[in-house]
């Protein structure tokens, strides 16, 4: 992964947030103020729409969550949204005691923004899943892990879309 | 030549040491159509998609997706498994038209 992601993503949310703020005719507490209902980190890149606030609160059940401890790799560019690859890993535990329990992709901008959801039991050892997904326009995708201790942690990526793949 | 809906290939090492974190990789012939695509004469495409994905390790339930058309057609995936015995890996998709497709692999150690 890029050494320059974090700063790279800190901008996009900072910028996002203001356009936000402008677009909204509003000021830009209220953005801030949407983001801190959703009970997101505030490293999250994008003020989720409405739909994708509600998802992301089914998913954490209103449990902050944070970014951190997994890993979201897909390409920057995808020509063709038909076709992208996702791998999703993870570094938390996979024991009887503590492990990953369901991880979760959304796709802010696509027709079913919650895309798949993956779960898992110990017995698989490790998160590393990979599959292929479609993407309706560039926007940032999000892998959402949630533990059997109620831990919920994310990981973001923006991916740029050439041809919509999703009609 | 195209596979028929539903052909399905699931791929193990074959070379497995007990305890061994081994990489399943499967694929599932299915046209994943999102349903809002149009044919050439201007019909619509209905929704047509694998929604729900279970993983049997042996006799235990070990994993299971819940999919949406937003998986790209012909679906592959791929996880791991902590192979701590010998027993086939099952792996069974169910589409929103009820279709059910079912492939296994055998997980066997390789021997000393």
């Amino acid at each position: 992964m890029a050494g320059n992601e974090p700063s790279r993503r800190r901008f996009f949310r900072s910028a996002l947030v203001t356009a936000a703020g402008v677009l909204g005719g509003g000021s830009l507490l209220q953005a801030e103020r949407l983001l801190a209902a959703t009970g997101l980190d505030p490293d999250d890149p994008e003020v989720p729409n409405e739909e994708v606030a509600r998802i992301l609160q089914r998913i954490s059940g209103g449990k902050p969550i944070r970014r951190g401890h997994v890993s979201l790799d897909m390409p920057l560019v995808a020509e063709d949204g038909r076709i992208v690859p996702v791998i999703i890993e993870s570094d938390l535990p996979m024991t009887d005691e503590r492990y990953v329990k369901a991880v979760h992709l959304v796709v802010d901008f696509n027709p079913d923004a919650h895309l798949a959801a993956f779960q898992l039991t110990p017995a698989i050892g490790s998160v590393s899943i990979s599959t292929r997904i479609k993407m309706k326009r560039t926007t940032w995708v999000r892998a959402i892990a949630e533990t059997n201790t109620g831990e919920i942690w994310a990981a973001y990526t923006r991916v740029q879309v050439t041809l919509n793949g999703c009609g | 030549m195209n596979p028929s809906i539903g052909e399905a290939r699931i791929r193990v090492p074959d070379r497995v040491v007990q305890g061994d974190l081994i990489v399943v990789n499967a694929i599932i012939s299915h046209p994943m159509d999102t349903g809002f695509f149009r044919n050439a004469d201007g019909q619509p495409i209905p929704a047509y998609f694998i929604k729900d994905v279970v993983v049997t390790y042996g006799d235990r339930e070990i994993a299971r997706f819940t999919w949406t058309s937003g998986i790209s057609r012909d679906p592959i995936v791929s996880f791991t498994v902590r192979a701590d015995r010998e027993a086939p890996l099952t792996m069974v998709w169910t589409d929103n038209k009820n279709g059910v497709f079912k492939q296994s692999a055998d997980i066997t150690f390789a021997s000393a």
